[in-house]
């Protein structure tokens, strides 16, 4: 009889999830498909204004152009600006630095990423055995976070608390101070840094402690900003106590 | 007696601080692992981008020389807006606007690479409501996933690796250790090859530019959820059959993520790993009843396969399934 209701269980479990699919796939589909064809609509029109202009460049020329271009910005590489951005590399130490975080906590922003055959198999390599390595590392990091907590627990028992009440209101102050510290802060910090509203902030901000990482905003990406110069480490200890917390916030 | 006191204090204090040891092994060896991978990648892809670079230089500098009459601002502010629509994934190529990013099948394909938290970025959401309502998704969604993928991957492991190793055991004879590890080495090789080098070799087939090692990259990328997007497949020009080749792709990458759970929980219950594995955790404490749910990360099954083993050690090992909630009420009766 058990096992019959585990087995509903499970089928229940697993319609629900493809319905949950695709559910976001209509609702992804109604709310970007205009958005997608105004896109497309300027992007033809500039293009027509733009050869309108210089009648002396034939339409094939101009393709040719723009994919090696794209081709160019896939690689990471951004044609836009003086020859002085062009010393600045995508491969200096700090930032194949942060790429190797990115691949080894599984955001994977794509941004950046190998292009010759040896860094790709390095990449497999080195993902296999760091993904194991920062998911152990996470855990510990993580059980430092909940000792504050744990700390918090114990106070409020010596003050007579029930036990239920102490576990219900240390959730909520883990969860809250945590928003409050890896949400809605660094998202006011990035407003200052790079120029993004609120609500890109914090779409960053959750996007990337999701581990999701789609790699539409990216710090310190903008060739016309100033960063100061431990910018990057700064976000690095960031993401790392937020994936931290996050971990833990599964646990509790 | 002085001296044996002092060596036996010396040895606790070493033995009391073992875990502390370990944890500052551990994180030493992580940062030193990110600073190799920085180095290796660094020294690997630079030179490749210095060319890249040159060439896109010499590129531009031709066709400004070519077409006097565009000035470099105006062919500026031109890039500008085309690589903007390019980097949302909007294609100025009279050739590629036969593909849409948001219809069902991609839009399909684009839900479950954000539940899977793998999150390529080729398509992303362009409008406000889009962002948030990708938000909201995903707050619900990922750890719907996470429960779906455990109750999933409990069941199959019961099939796919208790019963038969209990089976060996009993019938060949063998220790249940060796079983075990000779099993979990199968089971790894036929995952191996089912989930990375046949599609490998399919991709390579289906993609016009994708060679072997690319098309296994791609598989590798895409199952660990890194998901970094420079290969996706699917977004050729003229790709044939493109909505059931997306259907079947979200398919693919759902299955894989299953197997690969499936696997890493299998090397997971061998002893020899759970025994270094708990060289690093902190001792649990039993004084506080800690419920514990799931672990967050799909790949780290530590507190299931922890609670495998408190259930296989206080109850027989023929125990019909595991369901996350009955574990989950045994873990606090047994922490009481």
């Amino acid at each position: 009889k058990a096992m019959c209701s585990g087995r509903l269980q499970t089928a229940l479990l697993v319609a629900g999830y493809f319905v949950y699919l695709l559910v976001g796939a209509a609702v992804f589909q109604a709310l970007e498909r205009t958005a997608e064809k105004q896109e497309k609509m300027a992007a033809a029109q500039m293009k027509e204004a733009f050869l309108q202009n210089f009648t002396q460049l034939t339409v094939a020329e101009m393709e040719q152009f723009m994919k090696n271009l794209i081709k160019a910005i896939q690689n990471g590489v951004y044609p836009v600006g003086n020859e002085s951005q062009f010393e600045e590399s995508n491969w200096d130490f700090s930032n194949s630095f942060f790429f190797a975080g990115t691949v080894v906590s599984t955001i994977g922003y794509g941004t950046l990423h190998p292009k010759t055959a040896g860094g790709q198999i390095f990449c497999v390599f080195f993902a296999l055995f760091g993904i194991p390595l920062n998911i152990v590392f996470l855990h510990r990091v993580g059980k430092m976070l909940s000792l504050l907590c744990k700390k918090l627990g114990k106070f409020l028992y010596e003050k007579g608390m029930r036990k239920k009440k102490i576990k219900f209101l240390t959730l909520l102050f883990f969860l809250a101070t945590g928003i409050l510290v890896f949400l809605c802060l660094p998202s006011v910090f990035f407003q200052i840094t790079e120029g993004w509203s609120y609500s890109e902030g914090i779409y960053f901000a959750f996007i990337t402690l999701s581990t999701i990482g789609f790699g539409d905003y990216v710090v310190g990406k903008q060739s016309d900003r100033k960063y100061f110069s431990y910018y990057r480490v700064l976000v690095a200890i960031w993401i790392l106590f937020g994936l931290a917390w996050i971990a833990l916030l599964f646990n509790l | 007696m002085l001296q044996s006191l002092a060596g036996s204090s010396c040895v606790r204090l070493v033995e009391q601080h073992r875990s502390a040891w370990c944890f500052a092994l551990l994180v030493l060896g992580y940062l030193l692992y990110l600073v190799f991978g920085a180095v290796v990648f660094s020294s690997v892809e630079l030179p490749y981008e210095d060319l890249l670079r040159q060439e896109l230089g010499k590129l531009k500098q031709r066709f400004l020389e070519e077409h006097a009459c565009l000035s470099e601002q105006q062919l500026e502010q031109f890039l500008m807006r085309v690589l903007e629509a390019s980097n949302y994934g909007v294609s100025v190529l009279s050739n590629a606007s036969g593909n849409w990013n948001w219809d069902f099948t991609s839009s399909l394909f684009f839900a479950s690479t954000v539940l899977s938290t793998t999150g390529y970025g080729h398509t992303v959401p362009l409008s406000d409501g889009g962002k948030a309502f990708c938000i909201i998704f995903s707050v619900i969604g990922i750890p719907f996933t996470l429960l779906f993928l455990t109750a999933v991957v409990q069941r199959i492991i019961l099939y796919i690796t208790r019963r038969p190793v209990l089976y060996f055991h009993v019938r060949w004879g063998f220790s249940k250790q060796v079983v075990a590890i000779i099993h979990a080495m199968v089971l790894g090789f036929i995952t191996v090859s089912c989930f990375f080098l046949i599609p490998a070799a399919i991709f390579s087939v289906l993609e016009d530019d994708w060679n072997f090692l690319e098309s296994f990259y791609f598989c590798f990328i895409s199952l660990s959820t890194i998901g970094l997007g420079d290969y996706v497949p699917g977004e050729g020009y003229n790709q044939k059959f493109r909505e059931l080749y997306k259907i079947g792709i979200t398919c693919y990458l759902l299955m894989g993520l299953i197997a690969m759970l499936v696997v890493l929980e299998t090397f997971c219950e061998l002893r020899e790993l759970k025994k270094f594995r708990k060289l690093f955790y902190v001792k649990k404490d039993k004084e506080e009843d800690q419920v514990h749910i799931m672990e967050h990360d799909q790949l780290s099954f530590s507190s299931i396969s922890d609670q495998a083993a408190s259930m296989k050690d206080d109850q027989k090992a023929n125990e019909p399934f595991v369901n996350s909630q009955s574990s989950t009420s045994n873990d606090s009766s047994l922490n009481n």
